[in-house]
């Protein structure tokens, strides 16, 4: 039976109204019909945030009122009201973060609205046969809170910076079109307090701060006698960076834990030459003086993928898995991914193929698999996406896998692009499970890229988690710049993997280095014996892809108390003698790098050796690339502070940028010295 | 919000905890007025305290809405706000205050939602606000505005419809492409 949408009976459904046989019979309906089940949960969720908008307008009376006479009593509150924590610190900071007419940015008062509503989320994510149990899940988490906080200490306090962003995107709501009945003023602000309010009835999440970022211990030095040899994956995520500049333009310093430095160094291209060979690659290595530690060597190693011109790769067979959950509708979350979706559409012919699956409540395919010279339909399709409905990763994930195998192009690039502001909620299976589909999935070919937008929900480890899983890359899109970069300049990098687990295994010449430090890449270390074993999987390089790893260097000699390396027993039954090593003592040589990587379709690794001799050169004539990737490293590692941060500051990372712009043909070097001038204006405010 | 059992014997007190703000916030709505909202409420909490408790489960919240929302027309009809006087006529016409309270305009944040629904006609913003802010069913607002449960159900589903569509507009507006700026 054809379903009419338009039945006041179906949003008594969705609103749990209805008594049975009704019931059953629509239920019944609702189940065939994927167009009522998103509709069904766009009416449930809009019903959600309804609730938690009046309540919230109840909630605000009750201070009011308190004067008058007792509030209070265990009456309809909700279990996380007995967590003190909840009590002291994310109930006023919520009550004022809504006072600040915005609940979008950073900072854990937005988190702490998440909170509020973090429980809800455990009824979504059900099969669609169990929808019809959800709206009295929902109400039931949305019971108006009657009790009072009494917090002006925090709320003065935690109110300023909100109100400061609230004005800027006042401002930056100015130049959209004035197609809203509301004032431009304060559309915008409200736009994003009633989306972060909408948002509630999301995914579930354990913890407070949901925008999820990994500690990171940073690597130490290391006793070059000790640990002659380091090894890493090469990286080429650039998430940090585009999410370290939405902070600060955002006007607050990243967590530290969101500071990746090598995806930060890896974010800019560097211009290293090509490999002339059939090599997939080139390995470019400079030796200078390390600029925060006059005394240090700074090594960078640079790999550069070789370039695919466009008309030369081979065809595409794409499947967007798109995130249309409620909390992407604000501009920067599911539009943002539409229109970088639209410029990449733009580039596609007729060999290639495009399909849309969307995961929200029920997950299902918005566009079968589509030849590239089709473009009107997959733009419709496009367009016809809508936000609205929970999370269902799983399902979505399954089905895009499904779709990309089926129209598996040999020799091809055959990609599942991933686009959330969110964990998933992956319903019956559990993130391991996904993760393991996802290898699965990588060792049949269909690679997996992660695009992340949206804020405060930002599942970072699990996205880069994916990403690495999948035999992908994870980019942060903050911008439609930043989609562009990603999607379109650097279509080729992002889609066409040209070698993959790319490994670095160096080696120090005793003789000239005492200690070294990698910096960044904590999470990509291998064991040295991973480096030959074929089975340890590591990340891939794109076609015109540049890699950036530097180590701090403390030559033999050299002295300095911050890089000491903590005092190891002399080996009692080994000698440790430098001089007694086989090469040291006649080499020049300071390291040696050794690379292995396969090819995308291969299951065995090459190797590739390369010796580096330090000539002793300066920092203040290295070359530009390297002076700025030592700018974006320093940058880093205040922003991290960390205590290998040595004596610069961000004077001199501004001053070691400028000398390494270079020619910044796209602009991005010159974004990095305005965000550096940003952070500087913060860290003095 | 979820609306209680109300068991018998309870005391005035402790109803007026309970339903203070939710019918101040009604009256509110219909009203468009704080002050009169409060008088509204106040005489519905006397009359209450008169008539005594109720037994019947449920029956409390509709009979306070209902007595609330008389009190609430009465004031309209009095001051000639015309916004309820002629229900039917005005369904079908959008309200013209976008915000009916400035107070509140300024304080609130969040309301974006509650502003696209300060926007539908008056009849459409009871209903919801009935139902989402007091969790009524559809059968209790049905007695509180004098009115078939079906009817209610329509204006709710005409209400929800208009409601996505706007909200699905505002958020579509994209903010546009600012190129990068090279020094």
């Amino acid at each position: 039976m054809k379903m009419n949408l338009d039945d006041p009976k179906l949003t008594a459904y969705a609103l749990g109204e209805l008594d049975e046989p009704e019931r059953s019979t629509i239920a019944h309906a609702v189940a065939k019909s994927a167009e009522a089940q998103r509709l069904i949960d766009e009416i449930q969720e809009l019903a959600g945030a309804l609730k938690n908008e009046f309540a919230t307008e109840l909630e605000k009376e009750m201070p009011a009122l308190a004067g008058s006479h007792s509030v209070g009593g265990s009456r309809s509150l909700i279990d996380i009201r007995d967590d003190p924590w909840f009590w002291l610190i994310a109930r006023p900071l919520a009550i004022a973060a809504v006072l600040a007419l915005l609940a979008v940015v950073s900072g854990v008062a937005v988190f702490s609205l998440r909170r509020e509503n973090v429980r809800v989320a455990h009824s979504v994510g059900l099969p669609p046969a169990a929808v019809p149990s959800r709206p009295a899940d929902v109400q039931a988490e949305f019971q108006m809170p009657t009790e009072v906080t009494a917090s002006p200490a925090v709320t003065p306090s935690a109110q300023l910076p909100f109100t400061a962003v609230a004005a800027k995107m006042a401002k930056q709501g100015g130049t959209k079109g004035g197609s809203s009945n509301y004032s431009l003023a304060q559309a915008p602000a409200h736009a994003v307090g009633g989306v972060e309010r909408f948002r509630g009835i999301r995914e579930p999440s354990g913890e407070f701060n949901t925008a999820a970022y990994d500690h990171i211990v940073e690597n130490p030095f290391l006793d070059a006698k000790n640990n002659p040899l380091s090894t890493f994956s090469i990286d080429v995520d650039t998430a940090s960076y585009s999410n370290v500049r939405r902070f600060i333009n955002e006007g607050s310093l990243p967590p530290k834990d969101a500071v990746r430095v090598e995806e930060m160094i890896n974010y800019f291209t560097y211009d290293y030459s090509q490999a002339s060979d059939d090599k997939p690659f080139a390995v470019h290595v400079d030796v200078a003086s390390c600029p925060w530690e006059m005394s240090h060597r700074l090594v960078r190693l640079g790999l550069k993928g070789k370039e695919i011109a466009t008309d030369k790769r081979g065809s595409s067979n794409l499947v967007f898995l798109l995130d249309v959950s409620g909390s992407m509708t604000p501009p920067q979350r599911l539009p943002l991914v539409k229109q970088a979706m639209r410029l990449l559409v733009e580039k596609l012919t007729e060999n290639d193929r495009v399909a849309i699956v969307v995961y929200a409540g029920a997950s299902g395919s918005a566009l079968p698999s589509t030849t590239g010279d089709h473009k009107e339909q997959i733009l419709q399709a496009l367009e016809d996406l809508q936000a609205g409905g929970s999370t269902n990763g799983a399902e979505g994930i399954q089905l895009a896998y499904k779709i990309a195998t089926d129209n598996f192009i040999k020799g091809g690039v055959n990609r599942v692009i991933l686009a959330t502001d969110g964990d998933f909620n992956v319903g019956v299976t559990s993130q391991g499970d996904l993760i393991r589909l996802i290898e699965e999935k990588a060792k049949s070919g269909v690679f997996l890229s992660v695009l992340g937008v949206g804020t405060d929900t930002l599942k970072d480890s699990t996205m880069q988690k994916l990403a690495d899983k999948g035999n992908g890359n994870y980019a942060y899109l903050d911008s439609l710049d930043e989609a562009r970069k990603v999607l379109v300049q650097q279509m080729n990098g992002t889609l066409v993997t040209i070698a993959k687990d790319v490994k670095i295994q160096v080696e120090f010449n005793l003789a000239r280095v005492a200690s070294y430090r990698l910096i960044g890449y904590e999470k990509r270390m291998l064991r040295k014996e991973d480096f030959n074993n074929d089975k340890v999987d590591a990340a891939e390089i794109g076609a015109g892809h540049t890699v950036t790893a530097l180590y701090e260097v403390v030559p033999v000699g050299a002295t300095n108390p911050a890089a000491s390396v903590p005092p190891v027993d002399p080996l009692k039954y080994s000698s440790n003698d430098r001089s007694t090593s086989t090469r040291s003592s006649s080499s020049n040589e300071m390291l040696t790098v050794k690379l292995r990587y396969k090819k995308p379709d291969g299951d065995k690794s090459e190797l590739v050796e390369r010796a580096v001799t330090d000539t002793d050169g300066k920092f203040e004539n290295a070359p530009v690339d390297l002076k700025f990737a030592a700018a974006v490293a320093e940058f880093g590692m205040i922003l991290r502070d960390s205590k290998y941060k040595g004596n610069g500051t961000l004077a001199a990372v501004l001053e070691w940028a400028q000398e390494g712009r270079g020619g910044d043909a796209n602009g991005y070097r010159a974004g990095f010295i305005e965000l550096v001038r940003k952070a500087q204006a913060l860290k003095r405010g | 919000m979820r609306s209680e059992k109300i068991e018998p014997g309870q005391n005035v007190e402790e109803v007026l905890q309970r339903f203070e703000v939710p019918l101040l916030q009604y009256a509110a709505r219909i009203t468009g007025d704080r002050e009169r909202a409060r008088d509204v409420v106040q005489e519905t909490f006397i009359k209450f305290h008169r008539n005594g408790a109720l037994s019947r489960e449920g029956e409390t919240a509709t009979w306070l809405f209902t007595v609330c929302r008389n009190g609430a027309l009465n004031v309209c009809r009095k001051e000639r706000r015309m916004m309820y006087l002629d229900e039917e006529v005005i369904e079908a016409r959008e309200s013209e205050q976008p915000m009916p309270f400035d107070q509140l305009e300024q304080q609130e944040a969040a309301g974006f939602l509650l502003r696209i629904v300060a926007a539908l006609p008056a009849r459409q913003q009871e209903v919801i606000q009935l139902k989402f802010q007091n969790d009524l069913s559809y059968q209790q607002i049905a007695e509180i505005m004098k009115t078939t449960a079906n009817n209610v159900g329509v204006l709710l589903h005409t209400a929800l419809k208009t409601l996505r569509q706007r909200y699905g507009q505002l958020a579509g507006d994209f903010i546009p492409f600012k190129p990068r700026t090279t020094e």
